[in-house]
């Protein structure tokens, strides 16, 4: 009798942790099932050929059911790949490297933006940032603990300028501080909240300017496509296939004569942007995506990544290398 | 000194019946009087009707004459928890009347407990503290509600007749269940039946024994059966 | 007593690591997602420090929000405790608003008072002032007859016995409405830090959230934990002091 409730026992033992190994292993993305694809913020004109992949059927036609997920504030699209709940997933390249210095098993296949969104607008009317000693005595909003701040102070320093030759303001959600002229110099995303401010500003007969860091030299990554190095080493056709059809429907995106298209699929998903400041986000996001004509989407400025690592370690944001380059499986420059 | 009813009728809000019905009776000149009555007769409701005055709920069948203060305490008042009861009495009394606390703080029996709280305190002296408070007060007609409940015979016998001794000029309306207690020391006894009795409200009077009495067994068995009868 | 709640915190944060490490380990997952020990301790030797000090900051704010949140609940409370149009409107109108979410108007607080100190203290007495109000309404308007009658037959009734006397009979009551206030005014201010401040441990949290530093945030779970703790005990001492000095023993000695 004994015996026999020992046997039940490790029977069942046994039958729970297979059913544990079953719930915690990765989940296999072969053909017939959805591939979850998260993308890093809410639908909006920076996403446009992500929509288009799967609203103007790319997926569909290269054989794959793929679900393009919105991101937001909670999102992170890196812990979804290990946690199984995400197949592809959208990261900038401090999530990237962030996730390395960890750990994570990540690999870039694209990188989307050629030039980070991510700049600086002041009025036309203040004194213009030519050089970098132009931000010297300015009044500069960052986000603590965002990109923004790690750029701006790779910029100071580049600068030779300390926080104690500028006025750092700390940025939250809203613009107030910057319509009220409170902070002069204001970070947007400049093909979003920059068209947005834009266009507020202009209303009230006021110009502005952006002021890029890539054009001082200081190259920060943005927005890549990524996918964990176990869904690459198992299903390389699947990640071919599906990257194929993605930077596809990205050239479409960008490309002007199929605007009207476009901007259709992108006001089914983001319903919240009057549709003449759409129009020019889309417009702005163009040179941002493909600078010239002779860029392929999606290429990896790899340089751009080595500089965003080593600005990482200056500004103590990582402790140590984590040799990114060699996580750039996708084409690059 | 004197108040009288006139077919005073009280129901209340939500019942059919009404509890007091059509009571006339007088009391005139001071006294230690009494209302007797079994439970549930609606003794306390009277003397409620009774303590709000011509203003309250009793209107225009009460009348008072030469009684402008009607002072109402029953037996579940209690003191405030956040001093001793020696405070409380100290802040309630009268300039005048500190003497007279002195004097009914020991008579009472409670000199030994005027450093502790109310919550301290057993049934009997918290009653007692709270007549206490009342007694220093000005008043022309105190109503006591069961106010010496818990209360032990002597010490009740002790408390009823320093009243009398020490108030002969005020009027004392003293509500209790305890019959031969009212036939012994009571002036007029005031005696509640059912409505449905038919019997309204008459006044009997009691023996009104003061200090050094002696006591008439047959004098109190007829008080008391006048007073069984009338109920 | 504040001993036994800084272990019962300990016991349950220990309990909380432990079963993420066990997930971690089963599910075979980086420390970019569940950080282990290692990176746990090595975050919490860098950031400790400051996140003690973030959350004695956010601690100040609370308490302070919470006291001038007590003092408008009574002011109010006493002035609503009548059964006048003006009492029943408070009423309703206290009753009403707790159904808001308060924090979802600290964007709007910032906004128009910025930043600083003052957003927060008001955002912290807001959070933990309606419920405060109600029970502070529901004593103030309940006479105690026992008590009041001999203060009103004798024409010695005043508002501020009147006050005294409900808010010491019910002084059970109102200190366990205040000290889960506290608790409300903490949460709250944190998150209310956490949507818009440059300050405070609900700040450092957003800062490890964009970076999905889940170390930091286990470090600052684990400074907020003992410290409102050591706050809660704190303020339970205290209580106990005062029903001792306010009520009266009723246990003797037997000898």
């Amino acid at each position: 009798m004994n015996q026999k409730i020992k046997t039940t026992t490790v029977i069942r033992a046994a039958f729970m942790v297979f059913c544990m190994a079953l719930f915690f292993a990765t989940a296999p993305a072969f053909a017939g099932e959805t591939l979850n694809y998260r993308l890093k913020w809410l639908f909006n004109t920076s996403v446009a050929g992500d929509i288009i992949a799967e609203t103007g059927g790319f997926f569909k036609k290269a054989g794959l059911d793929v679900s393009v997920n919105e991101g937001g504030a909670g999102k992170n699209a890196i812990k979804e790949l290990e946690l199984g709940y995400a197949d592809f997933g959208v990261a900038s390249a401090d999530q990237v490297i962030r996730a390395l210095e960890k750990g994570a098993d990540v690999v870039v296949l694209a990188q989307l933006f050629q030039v980070n969104p991510m700049q600086w607008i002041y009025r036309s009317n203040r004194p213009e940032i030519k050089a970098l000693s132009d931000l010297k005595g300015r009044h500069i909003g960052i986000t603590f603990g965002g990109n923004d701040e790690t750029i701006m102070n790779t910029l100071l320093a580049k600068a030779q300028l300390s926080s104690k030759d500028v006025r750092i303001s700390s940025v939250r959600f809203n613009f107030t501080p910057f319509l009220k002229k409170q902070v002069d110099v204001w970070p947007v995303y400049r093909n979003s909240q920059g068209v947005i401010l834009e266009e507020k500003l202009a209303a009230e007969n006021e110009q502005v300017k952006f002021f890029n860091p890539a054009d001082y030299g200081v190259s920060f990554v943005a927005n890549s496509v990524v996918t964990s190095g176990t869904m690459m080493k198992k299903h390389p056709d699947t990640v071919r296939t599906f990257m194929t059809a993605l930077l596809s429907a990205w050239e479409f995106a960008m490309d002007p004569a199929n605007e009207p298209r476009v901007l259709a699929q992108i006001k089914k998903k983001d319903k919240g942007t009057q549709d003449d400041i759409r129009q020019k986000q889309l417009e702005a996001t163009r040179p941002l995506i493909k600078p010239d004509k002779k860029t392929k989407i999606g290429v990896i400025d790899a340089k751009a990544w080595q500089q965003t690592e080593s600005i990482m370690i200056k500004e103590k944001q990582i402790k140590a290398p984590v040799d990114v380059t060699s996580r750039l499986v996708g084409p690059t420059q | 000194m004197r108040f009288e009813c006139r077919g005073l009728t009280f129901t209340y809000p939500e019942a059919d019946k009404p509890v007091l019905e059509n009571l006339h009776f007088s009391m005139a000149a001071p006294g230690f009087n009494a209302v007797f009555g079994p439970s549930g007769v609606g003794k306390t409701s009277f003397a409620r009707i009774l303590a709000g005055g011509s203003s309250g709920p009793g209107g225009n069948t009460l009348i008072y004459e030469n009684i402008s203060t009607i002072l109402y305490s029953y037996n579940q008042e209690r003191l405030p928890g956040w001093s001793c009861t020696g405070r409380h009495l100290e802040k309630v009394c009268p300039s005048k009347n500190v003497d007279l606390k002195k004097e009914l703080i020991n008579i009472f029996n409670v000199e030994a407990l005027l450093a502790s709280r109310f919550s301290q305190l057993s049934m009997g002296q918290q009653n007692r503290m709270n007549l206490i408070r009342y007694l220093i007060q000005d008043f022309d007609l105190l109503i006591l509600d069961e106010s010496l409940a818990n209360v032990d015979e002597a010490l009740r016998e002790t408390i009823i007749l320093t009243i009398k001794e020490m108030f002969p000029t005020k009027l004392f309306l003293y509500i209790s269940h305890n019959l031969m207690e009212v036939a012994q020391f009571c002036k007029d006894i005031l005696v509640l039946s059912h409505p449905g009795k038919g019997k309204g409200a008459v006044v009997v009077q009691g023996q009104n024994y003061k200090t050094g009495y002696t006591a008439a067994p047959q004098a109190i068995d007829r008080s008391m059966l006048e007073i069984m009868n009338a109920v | 007593m504040l001993f036994r709640r800084i272990y019962q915190f300990l016991i349950v944060y220990c309990l909380g690591v432990v079963g993420l490490l066990a997930i971690k380990y089963a599910a075979g997952l980086s420390n970019y997602v569940i950080p282990g020990l290692t990176l746990i301790f090595d975050t919490a030797h860098r950031m400790l420090t400051g996140y003690f000090l973030d959350v004695l900051n956010t601690l100040s704010v609370a308490v302070l929000g919470q006291m001038v949140s007590i003092a408008m609940a009574f002011f109010v409370g006493i002035l609503g405790r009548k059964s006048s149009w003006a009492g029943s409107f408070i009423k309703v109108m206290a009753y009403n608003i707790q159904a808001y979410p308060i924090v979802a108007l600290a964007p709007i607080i910032f906004i128009l008072m910025g930043d600083g100190f003052l957003s927060r203290l008001l955002i912290a007495s807001m959070i933990c002032y309606f419920p405060l109000l109600l029970s502070v309404l529901g004593i103030m308007a309940s006479p105690i007859k026992d008590i009041e009658h001999f203060y009103i037959a004798t024409g010695r009734m005043r508002w501020q016995l009147e006050v005294k006397i409900r808010a010491f009979e019910n002084l059970n009551k109102l200190t366990t409405v205040i000290a889960g206030s506290s608790t409300l005014a903490m949460a709250g201010t944190i998150v209310a830090e956490f949507i818009a401040a440059d300050q405070g441990i609900g700040y450092s949290i957003r800062i490890a959230l964009y970076q999905s530093d889940l170390a930091c945030i286990l470090v600052a779970l684990f400074s907020i934990g003992i410290i409102i703790s050591v706050y809660q005990g704190i303020l339970e001492t205290v209580g106990e002091q005062m029903k001792h000095k306010w009520f009266a023993p009723k246990e003797g000695d037997l000898i």
